[in-house]
């Protein structure tokens, strides 16, 4: 299979001097088209930034980030925007939506961004909606859903644009376990209906057991990249 | 649409803060607003006091007169200019004026004043000579009587009916002339100089008694437009002027009223800047903060795919909409006030300024001008102050702001 995700030798550092902290240390992975990724290890591992990385919401000190075939680093601002709103869709840890537009508005927005017309958009809000099981509920503002849905809305969006990839940074992180793994749950089953690679960070070792490909980090490093072939259906 | 809907919520998240925000910026225009009026009606009294008390709108007079009110320097032949004055459709009235420095006596006292001779019809049309009347009665066309200011008939002692005696010189002949005179009337135009020092018989008596024929020292002259008074287009402009006469308009005249009304403009100019920077900082204010609170929604919207402008123009938008609310409510509480001000008037009480007398109770009239172009420049610097907010909300960068918010 072809590589949606291609990394090779990425270092990211923060600080200087004697302060400095490398966050990521070349790193090089490939992960493929349709894959459903975990990336875990302990806070300060380094998750979040490869994730930021891959997203091209961070730069790299060194190393190449390759999406899709196509380089990041050599993206303008303008350019990498696009490319995030067509081809990566993200869901962050929690505050993802935004609060003054409705669960059918934020699914919206993403769409709006794209220059889709208004009856399509609105169809695929609704198809989103069913999808990720909250059909009725679109009308709602965030601060009207409880922490579940609105990370059910966050995939809604997040698939609106029908991306290649979701980078999700620990999607469960602010749920309790049993709303978390419905999530998970919900998130695979749309890998295996629609294909989407999806590549996620967490220390939940629960939500590990649903993936099938484990990338372990430690101090920046790749310390394993297995294969779970014993992931919980 | 939607950014529309968003940034029109946005900027309900925080009530008080807008509250204050538009209370700021509404109160600002509002104050603008009235300050304006304010000096419009100010200044507009204090132009209307000099050309309607006696100066008119614009004058006609041997070259060199204003200079020094040389009386020498008469229109010997006045009849051609009239002819003209009476065929000109922009001139509403006019009046042809005798003016001799001269000494004036009673019983008890003297002093020098300004002696002027008036045509009594016309002059009743051109100045508010008439209206100023406060004691007696208006002139009649007698050879005797005459019309005093209150302070100088107060200096002088006299009443309606006492005898006063002018002292002056025949203007060709300077051969000295005394001439009996009766208290017709006593008026009071408001400022000082005019009441101290201007007395007025009818202009038949002044020519004789000058013995200059039926030659005039000026003529005053009113439009029928009087905004068109200093238009260099007129035909009076054009045609009149001579080497031997001049012919200005009011601010020709007064080129001191002139400056100060260039003064007012540029007080109100620096006024409305000052307030303006001042509500603009609030603006900013009030934006950052509103950005700060949002850091991480805003990191978000950019991570998943919004460019920088459309964060740069969610943020202008609400700085529209913060200076549309201002605005509208700024209209609304000015336009009562407007309503209030303009059948009341504004209280500052009696004052004189640069010659001129304020009444009491100054009126005051709003214009639809000041409803549209204050609020454009509110809505237009409010943007402007949105600018740096939005150009910092734009340039987040998601990770940062992201690490930064959790």
């Amino acid at each position: 299979m072809s590589m949606v995700i291609e990394i090779e030798n990425l270092t990211r550092k923060y600080g200087k001097g004697i302060g400095e902290v490398v966050a990521i240390n070349e790193i090089s992975l490939n992960i493929e088209y349709g894959e459903f990724t975990a990336i875990i290890g302990p806070s300060g591992s380094g998750k979040s930034t490869l994730l930021n990385l891959i997203g091209g919401l961070d730069k790299s000190d060194s190393g190449s980030v390759l999406l899709a075939g196509r380089d990041i680093a050599k993206m303008s601002g303008s350019q990498m925007s696009d490319f995030r709103r067509d081809r990566i869709g993200f869901i962050f840890q929690a505050y993802n939506l935004i609060p003054v537009l409705s669960a059918e508005e934020n699914i919206e927005y993403i769409m709006l961004l794209q220059g889709i017309p208004s009856v399509k958009r609105k169809e695929r809000v609704q198809e989103m909606l069913f999808l990720v099981g909250l059909e009725g509920l679109g009308h709602r503002r965030p601060s009207e859903l409880s922490g579940g849905q609105q990370q059910r809305v966050a995939v809604a969006r997040a698939m609106a644009s029908k991306p290649e990839i979701i980078l999700a940074d620990e999607p469960t992180a602010n749920l309790d376990s049993k709303t978390g793994m419905a999530l998970l749950d919900m998130m695979r089953q749309l890998n295996e209906d629609q294909g989407v690679t999806f590549v996620f960070s967490t220390h939940d070792e629960m939500i590990m057991k649903r993936a099938r490909r484990l990338i372990h980090l430690r101090d920046g490093l790749v310390a394993l990249d297995e294969r779970n072939s014993n992931a919980t259906p | 649409m939607l950014m529309i809907r968003q940034a029109w919520r946005n900027i309900f998240r925080n009530i008080r803060r807008t509250v204050l925000t538009c209370t700021l910026i509404a109160s600002s225009l509002i104050v603008i607003i009235l300050v304006d009026t304010l000096i419009n009606s100010m200044t507009g009294l204090m132009v209307k006091g000099i050309t309607e008390t006696i100066e008119g709108e614009a004058q006609i007079y041997h070259s060199g007169f204003r200079d020094q009110y040389d009386p020498e320097l008469y229109i010997s032949d006045p009849k051609s200019i009239i002819s003209k004055l009476d065929s000109d459709d922009e001139i509403k009235t006019y009046a042809s004026r005798v003016i001799v420095p001269s000494m004036i006596g009673s019983s008890y006292n003297s002093d020098g004043v300004v002696l002027y001779g008036v045509d009594a019809e016309k002059e009743s049309n051109t100045s508010r000579l008439q209206s100023a009347i406060i004691e007696g009665d208006y002139l009649s066309g007698s050879d005797r009587e005459l019309l005093l200011g209150r302070l100088i008939a107060e200096k002088l002692e006299v009443g309606i009916g006492d005898r006063i005696v002018i002292t002056s010189s025949e203007i060709n002949t300077n051969q000295m002339i005394q001439e009996l005179f009766r208290v017709s009337g006593i008026v009071q135009f408001g400022p000082k100089e005019l009441d101290e020092g201007f007395a007025f018989i009818n202009l038949s008596t002044a020519q004789r008694i000058f013995n200059i024929g039926e030659g005039v020292h000026q003529i005053a002259i009113r439009f029928n437009n009087p905004e068109l008074a200093n238009s260099p287009d007129l035909d009076i402009y054009k045609t009149l002027p001579s080497d031997t006469l001049e012919v200005k308009g009011w601010l020709a005249l007064q080129p001191g009223l002139g400056a100060m009304l260039e003064m007012t403009g540029l007080s109100t100019l620096i006024m409305g800047t000052i307030l303006f920077i001042l509500a603009s900082l609030g603006v900013v204010n009030s934006i950052f903060m509103s950005i700060y609170e949002r850091t991480y929604e805003l990191a978000v919207s950019k991570a998943i795919g919004t460019r920088p402008s459309g964060i740069a123009s969610l943020v202008l938008l609400e700085g529209l909409f913060l200076a549309l609310i201002s605005c509208f409510f700024g209209i609304i509480i000015t336009f009562i006030l407007g309503i209030f001000l303009q059948e009341s008037g504004l209280s500052l009480g009696v004052m004189e300024f640069s010659g001129v007398a304020f009444p009491d109770n100054i009126p005051v009239k709003l214009t639809l001008d000041q409803y549209v172009n204050f609020p454009f420049y509110v809505v237009l610097l409010t943007l402007v102050a949105a600018i740096y907010p939005a150009i910092f909300a734009a340039r987040i960068v998601p990770a940062q702001a992201v690490q930064k918010a959790l």
